[in-house]
């Protein structure tokens, strides 16, 4: 019990953490399913791409742990192209691999996700690199350590909860208080009504993918400042359990796969501190399986009708 | 007993020759027994001509030949397993491959020093399809309750889950600080699998063949195994419990309505799916004689997926094609090996934005023109069935529409 009293802080900052993260990619999920009512397998791999890409910066722009220009300029590069090329990577495997299949069984778009997902893993494993790449953030952000009471964590832990919150407040104010937003909702409640209103389903199909597809991006850098490395299997796991976040929240809810995520990591966290990190993935499952069954809308969801 | 009863004959219209006629036409004209009899002789003794030339001459490449196809026919095996829930009952199965490992892993507990247990034939083959069919129940029964989606991303969990414990069970579990079991436990090897599985216990001779080695035994146990799928796989296709599986395939709406118990028979294709990959796998096992980790990671389901995929949904031979063009390029291209997984994802995206029914395949999930129209809910083998075919002769037309009433009035008592 005193073990449990002392580790629990420092475990639950280390759950917020991973959580937001979870959040950030479980909201591209979440979006995406909001609107096709299809669950893109490849975002976790978008999200790969995107550290990748931070990665690909740092390459450029450091040298032997020396950053040829200001830190903080290298954090603003490396958001803007990781965020933009993912953008945009998420916008062509929408027109390539998921519109010709649009009206299509259930079942097509699903399997081209699994095509285009396993077709990003092998690509950067075939070309870019098999083993870790390192992001050298010990050249572009200061290496401090935040202390508060007994729980400390890293700064760029604190960015990466921070930014993440921020972004999620963002998309929140994009969704909910926009034209383009109301557009977006409009497509996600019924896409052939919202074509009668006027609304180009096409373009916010592809707006939607590209803020998706962004906000992964997003993580991958955050992701790649944290832990210092990106490999180009981190996406598979990492996107599977941002699912289950959303899923938890309840999938086509905003508001709900923030919270989901943020929930599942500090619930994965407190499982792994206390009980087994060994099962620590078998934990979440778990969890989804539980709120699955006792409510399969998710925590924060709407009951949805059983739609032919 | 031919292969293929009751089946409504796509005779070619005059004029109109077989190879014009459409997947559906082609599908059925190479599932009659007229194709698949010889199809099986050739098979089993093509190891036999290989031997044969290599004793008459100076090539050297029987064992080699009959390993690729002990391969091919293995994964056709797998391919036709998986080919029945997704297929045919329309379930997307992403730890399928995990049953074809805990086949194996069940296999090699019983059946090796592990755990110093060396069943006999018939009780290790016991001994497996329980444990496939305990965990195929213990995943599939909360899991098919759920819509199709969550079905994908459960199983999927399920096959991580399943590989992690494989890996990590090579100590025995802490759960909280306790430990159980002894600490000396050590189920699975962990990374390093468990090794010197016993092969059956198989003659080493025939009479008239002569000695038969280890790969040509376990060649043929495969296209034996292969044989008994596919003749299962037909038969039940037309069976009632078949037509209800496409039903919830096509509509599950519909099919409820009209009176087909769902979840049941979604179980009932997913556990027989999971079982039929579990033999597999202890075959495997015996084969390679070890149980490896690496065997059955995720990237193995989307082999065998697109095996699938490319010959077809719902498609027997398609599954057969599709599985001899994915297992003998690895084999023969080394090169290929380094990039194989990013061709079978580029061929995955291709077949399914060009030709979503794959070569062979009898599920069309094609497009629909028309927004929300349920217009077009007919498989190509429906439309196939009503109007290229010959008019059905009375009994036929007899037998249909009795398999038809027992679906509708199929029993279901409701509480």
């Amino acid at each position: 019990m005193e073990y449990f009293l002392q580790n629990f802080p420092q475990q639950l900052v280390n759950g917020l953490e991973t959580g937001s993260l979870y959040a950030l990619i479980a909201l591209g999920y979440t979006l995406i399913y909001g609107i096709l009512e299809m669950l893109n397998f490849a975002h976790g791999d978008v999200f790969m791409i995107g550290g990748f890409l931070a990665a690909g910066v740092t390459a450029v722009l450091v040298h032997g742990g020396v950053a040829s220009i200001p830190g903080a300029l290298i954090v603003i590069l490396m958001m803007t192209v990781a965020m933009g090329g993912t953008g945009l990577l998420g916008v062509g495997i929408e027109r390539v691999a998921y519109r010709p299949l649009r009206n299509a069984n259930r079942l097509a778009p699903l399997i081209t996700a699994i095509g285009v997902s396993l077709f990003l893993e092998s690509a950067v494993q075939v070309w870019i690199s098999p083993a870790p790449v390192l992001v050298p953030n010990n050249a572009i952000v200061p290496q401090t350590v935040v202390r508060l009471g007994s729980v400390e964590t890293p700064l760029t832990g604190v960015m990466l909860f921070a930014v993440s919150v921020a972004l999620m407040v963002a998309l929140d104010a994009f969704v909910f208080r926009t034209r383009f937003g109301s557009a977006m909702r409009a497509t996600a409640q019924d896409r052939e009504a919202a074509t009668f209103m006027g609304i180009d389903v096409d373009r916010v199909i592809m707006v939607t993918f590209f803020v998706a597809s962004a906000l992964a991006g997003m993580g991958g850098v955050l992701f790649g400042l944290r832990f210092a490395t990106v490999n180009f299997f981190m996406g598979y796991l990492l996107g599977i359990k941002a699912f289950t976040a959303a899923v938890i929240g309840g999938i086509g809810n905003l508001r709900g796969a923030m919270l989901g995520g943020l929930l599942l990591g500090v619930l994965e966290s407190l499982a792994g501190g206390f009980i087994s990190t060994e099962f620590q993935d078998a934990f979440a499952f778990l969890a989804l399986i539980i709120v699955l069954l006792i409510r399969p809308q998710g925590l924060f969801g709407q009951p949805l009708a059983d739609r032919a | 007993m031919s292969a293929t009863p009751a089946v409504i004959e796509v005779e070619p219209t005059r004029g109109q020759h077989l190879w014009q006629s459409g997947p559906a036409a082609w599908n059925q004209a190479l599932t009659r027994p007229q194709v698949l009899i010889p199809f099986f002789t050739v098979a089993a003794a093509a190891p036999l001509v290989l031997r044969y030339l290599e004793d008459n001459s100076s090539w050297i490449g029987a064992q080699f030949w009959t390993t690729i196809l002990a391969n091919c026919a293995m994964y056709a095996c797998l391919a036709i397993s998986l080919n029945l829930v997704v297929g045919y009952a329309g379930l997307l199965n992403l730890g399928f491959i995990a049953f074809f490992g805990i086949g194996s892993y069940a296999y090699a507990l019983v059946a090796s020093d592990q755990l110093n247990q060396h069943y006999p034939l018939w009780a290790a083959l016991l001994v497996v399809i329980l444990v496939t069919l305990a965990f195929a129940l213990l995943v599939g029964v909360p899991a098919l309750r759920l819509r199709g989606d969550y079905l994908a991303i459960v199983t999927l969990g399920f096959g991580l889950i399943m590989r992690d414990l494989i890996l990590d069970l090579d100590r025995p579990p802490t759960l909280a600080g306790h430990q159980f079991g002894p600490s000396t436990l050590n189920l699975t090897g962990g990374t390093n699998g468990i090794h010197q599985v016993d092969p059956f216990k198989l003659p080493t001779a025939l009479p008239l063949i002569g000695p038969v080695p280890h790969y040509l035994m376990y060649y043929w146990l495969f296209v034996g195994f292969l044989a008994v799928l596919v003749f299962c796989m037909l038969r039940w296709r037309q069976s009632r419990t078949g037509r209800a599986w496409v039903a919830i395939r096509e509509d599950e709406l519909a099919a409820r309505a009209m009176g087909v118990n769902t979840f049941k028979y979604r179980l009932l294709a997913f556990t027989i799916s999971a079982v039929m990959a579990g033999i597999v796998g202890m075959i495997d096992g015996a084969f390679i004689f070890n149980a490896f980790p690496g065997n059955f990671d995720v990237q193995q389901t989307v082999t065998v997926f697109i095996m699938v995929i490319l010959g077809g949904l719902g498609s027997i031979p398609g599954a057969i094609l599709g599985a001899i063009a994915f297992t003998v390029p690895p084999f023969l291209l080394q090169q290929f090996v380094f990039i194989k997984y990013l061709i079978i994802s580029i061929v995955l995206i291709a077949v399914m934005v060009f030709r979503p029914e794959g070569l062979l395949g009898t599920v069309s999930i094609r497009p629909r023109r028309v927004m929300g129209g349920t217009l077009d809910l007919f498989s190509a083998d429906a439309e196939a069935e009503a109007s290229t075919g010959r008019p059905a002769t009375l009994g036929q037309a007899a037998d249909l529409e009795a398999a038809a009433g027992a679906i509708v009035q199929a029993p279901e008592p409701k509480p």
